[in-house]
């Protein structure tokens, strides 16, 4: 009997934790996505998503130079050689190594060199520039 | 751009090795293993409208990817099973809980593919463990999987280069509803105490009135 009423106690007081820890990290969750759901939101809605724009500061350190010369519409010739790093051995690199093989780790060394000579390119020939898609 | 990091790792092999890696990826994320599905599928839907990906092989593999994976965790599941019983076997909430799931797990299943895909590791563990059929599983997750690639590939496709912006809205948002499923139930839990601990309240206040 006495073991019985201690189970149902134990078995409340397990119920009563239960419910105040959902509630209470249902609010923080809320909260927190919540207000980083609003900044995702407002910067969406403030760049437009327009499915034809893009520019230089989307790239990123995993993409490989042939597939951003495809998505800006430049040679990946132009671009290795803007960089002064050979296309063999090197197409299938991230811009993260490259950035290690090639200029000694400096952060965005060759981001920076591969913004610069993309805008040249854009701006010497901007017919064949596709701003992809 | 020095660091190195799992999702840039398989980013660049999708870039590299096209849809094998998209598949590869899929089965990772279902397994368990915390990478940004969701992610991955915008970014496969952006490079099939680049031309870097070929478009329902992508969908076809990562599909694959992604089933398969979540047959595994749902099998992790289902080895665990003996030990959860033994633990559980006396929790009259683990019974509720396995009947509800039994009435409502196909919903469950499918909308934590997509929807809210933070708890879809923890559905298929507890499918696995509370002995709920593989093949309901399988459909209702293949259903929700399905709907997953083809609506955030097709965002993906949809907004090209602008993929990230998206994605991040994506998985604000994911998490969220997930805040809400979690206050729900709290919400739900505590209401279900106050009803339960008011019942004997109610009944002492009857018979005090009857004599």
């Amino acid at each position: 009997m006495a073991s019985s009423a201690n189970s149902t106690f134990t078995s409340q007081r397990w119920e009563r934790y239960l419910t105040t820890i959902l509630i209470v990290v249902g609010l923080l969750l809320i909260i927190w996505f919540g207000m980083r759901s609003a900044v995702s939101a407002i910067r969406v809605w403030r760049t437009g998503l327009q499915p034809g724009v893009t520019d230089v500061e989307a790239i990123r350190g995993w993409m490989t130079i042939p597939y951003i010369g495809q998505a800006f519409g430049v040679p990946e010739e132009y671009l290795f050689e803007a960089l002064g790093t050979p296309a063999g051995g090197n197409r299938r690199k991230s811009l993260g190594k490259l950035n290690r093989e090639y200029a000694s780790g400096e952060r965005g060394a060759i981001l920076k060199r591969l913004k610069a000579a993309i805008r040249r390119y854009q701006t010497e020939q901007p017919a064949r520039t596709k701003g992809v898609p | 751009m020095s660091e190195i990091s799992l999702t840039d790792w398989l980013l660049t092999g999708m870039l590299n090795y096209g849809a094998p890696t998209i598949g590869l990826a899929l089965l990772i994320g279902a397994v368990g293993v915390p990478l940004p599905s969701t992610f991955f599928v915008l970014a496969a839907g952006a490079f099939a409208r680049q031309g870097a990906l070929d478009g329902p092989t992508t969908a076809m593999l990562g599909f694959l990817g992604a089933v398969v994976g979540d047959s595994l965790s749902y099998g992790i599941g289902r080895v665990a099973r003996t030990w959860v019983q033994r633990r559980f076997v006396a929790s009259a909430a683990w019974h509720q809980a396995l009947v509800a799931f039994e009435r409502r797990g196909g919903l469950a299943i499918y909308l934590t593919r997509f929807l809210v895909t933070p708890l879809a590791i923890p559905t298929n563990l507890i499918a696995g463990s509370g002995g709920y059929s593989y093949w309901r599983f399988f459909l209702y997750g293949a259903g929700g999987k399905l709907t997953w690639i083809g609506l955030y590939g097709g965002l993906g496709y949809l907004f090209g280069p602008q993929w990230e912006l998206l994605s991040q809205l994506v998985s604000d948002f994911s998490g969220l509803l997930v805040g809400l499923i979690v206050l729900g139930s709290g919400l739900y839990v505590w209401l279900r105490r106050r009803k339960a601990t008011n019942i004997p309240v109610a009944k002492k206040r009857r018979m005090a009135a009857i004599n």
